[in-house]
């Protein structure tokens, strides 16, 4: 089957089963159809307001996405090579993965501005994330590159340039690659339950309230949208380029 | 290092966990030429070269006439690095006054035509030969060699066997393979373990 099929096939069934189901319930309020969704998405993304917000979740999520990953690194060199990082840093990090998002929302919630909260959520997701996908790939580091290494005189730099980084960039991609998707998740999540001035979280809290369900899928169907092509393209940033 | 110079191991003990490989070993060496170690597998020639080059550290004992820190040590597995070119394997050994070495130990090793290659794409042969050249490349007063030449036909084994004579830095090399044994200046027949003398 050619490719365009195999992916048009799928969402026209799937649009299919959303319509019927739209009609059978027969209330905009409870379900709204694809063709209505699609009517005020595109109607919304006429607006400066879409774009505007879209233009704050994003810079909120790239945030989190960073200081998270950076953290995420620094820590799981930490606990891989300093047994007493690994015996005080782990276990939190570790608590911090098993604690529901929400937790973490109403709980920063108190401790930060309203407009960081989203950013400073998100890192937290994504670092434990990190965190692991790196830590995993320090254990299983091949120690016969490390001894040459060391017996062929590489400077610790060039250790770090030759083994650890070309070792370690697939676990990062990986571990990066899942974190997006989480940082996302939760910093809109974040933005629904404190919502910011600006953002798209906000703005389905407010057709929520305002029972605006259309406009609740169509705000919906831009964080999926979005959400897909940067994972995409983030992807394909990522790709390990290894020749062989 | 002086020509007459001697590597000298005396009473040596080493284990590798609970399994003794060397007890009380003593052995002489004369640093110059090629020497080889030859002896059944397991018999405690790699731990030899490994201790020569400062990776395997002797319980009790004393080793005089080497540096290890000017040696270099060929690893009986290639220990290439697999997201590095052929030339870059080199490249990465050398100093960045010596980079215009590359194409000469490519040559050495007989592999001008495969600078861009990876290891994945490099046969066993190939990739020992490449894992030589790096190692001649890095240099210094005593070039260890860990079976250099598994892998590798016998005719090609003993141009490369004259290449690194010509050199002319002193040899330590383990082999089981007789064409090998018979080029070389002398050959010294371990068995153990425990190595206990020779």
């Amino acid at each position: 089957m050619k490719r365009p099929l195999k992916i048009l096939i799928p969402l026209a069934f799937w649009l299919l089963v959303w319509t019927l189901a739209s009609w059978a319930v027969g209330r905009d309020l409870l379900l709204p159809g694809p063709v209505r969704v699609g009517e005020r998405f595109l109607a919304l993304a006429g607006t400066a307001d879409l774009w505007l917000s879209v233009g704050a979740t994003l810079g909120r999520v790239f945030l989190g996405l960073f200081w998270g990953a950076l953290a995420g690194t620094a820590l799981a060199f930490a606990t891989h090579f300093s047994p007493w990082a690994d015996r005080l840093i782990s276990p939190a990090v570790r608590v911090v993965r098993a604690t529901p998002v929400v937790s973490f929302i109403l709980l920063v919630y108190l401790w930060v501005p309203r407009e960081a909260i989203p950013w400073v959520i998100a890192g937290l997701m994504v670092l434990p994330v990190v965190w692991g996908a790196l830590s995993a790939g320090l254990g299983n580091l091949d120690g016969k590159l490390l001894e040459m290494a060391r017996a062929y005189r590489f400077s610790r730099i060039k250790t770090l340039r030759l083994i650890y980084l070309p070792a370690l960039r697939p676990h990062f991609s990986a571990g990066l690659l899942t974190a997006f998707g989480l940082a996302w998740k939760s910093g809109v999540a974040a933005e629904v339950i404190c919502p910011p001035v600006r953002a798209v979280g906000s703005r389905i809290q407010q057709a929520r309230l305002g029972l605006e369900t259309p406009d609740l899928f169509a705000w919906t169907l831009t964080i999926v949208v979005l959400s897909l092509t940067l994972e995409g393209l983030l992807r394909r940033g990522l790709e390990w380029r290894r020749k062989v | 290092m002086e020509a007459e110079s001697v590597i000298k191991l005396r009473d040596i003990t080493f284990r590798y966990g609970e399994k003794l490989v060397m007890d009380r070993f003593s052995l002489e060496i004369p640093a110059r030429g090629l020497t080889a170690l030859s002896g059944p597998s397991g018999c405690g020639k790699t731990t030899l070269l490994r201790m020569l080059a400062g990776l395997a550290e002797p319980e009790s004992g004393t080793l005089t006439g080497v540096d290890p820190a000017r040696t270099a040590l060929l690893f009986q597995e290639d220990r290439l690095l697999p997201w590095r070119t052929a030339r870059e394997q080199i490249a990465d050994v050398l100093p960045r006054s010596r980079r215009g070495e590359v194409e000469r130990w490519l040559a050495f090793a007989e592999l001008t035509g495969e600078g861009e290659a990876y290891p994945a794409g490099l046969s066993g042969g190939m990739a020992r030969r490449l894992a030589l050249a790096r190692c001649a490349a890095l240099g210094g007063e005593l070039l260890l060699l860990d079976e250099p030449f598994a892998g590798v036909d016998r005719t090609r084994a003993q141009r490369l066997l004259d290449r690194l004579r010509g050199l002319e830095v002193p040899i330590i090399l383990a082999t089981h393979q007789p064409q090998v044994l018979a080029a070389c200046d002398r050959a010294i027949g371990l068995d153990g373990p425990p190595l206990e003398r020779v």
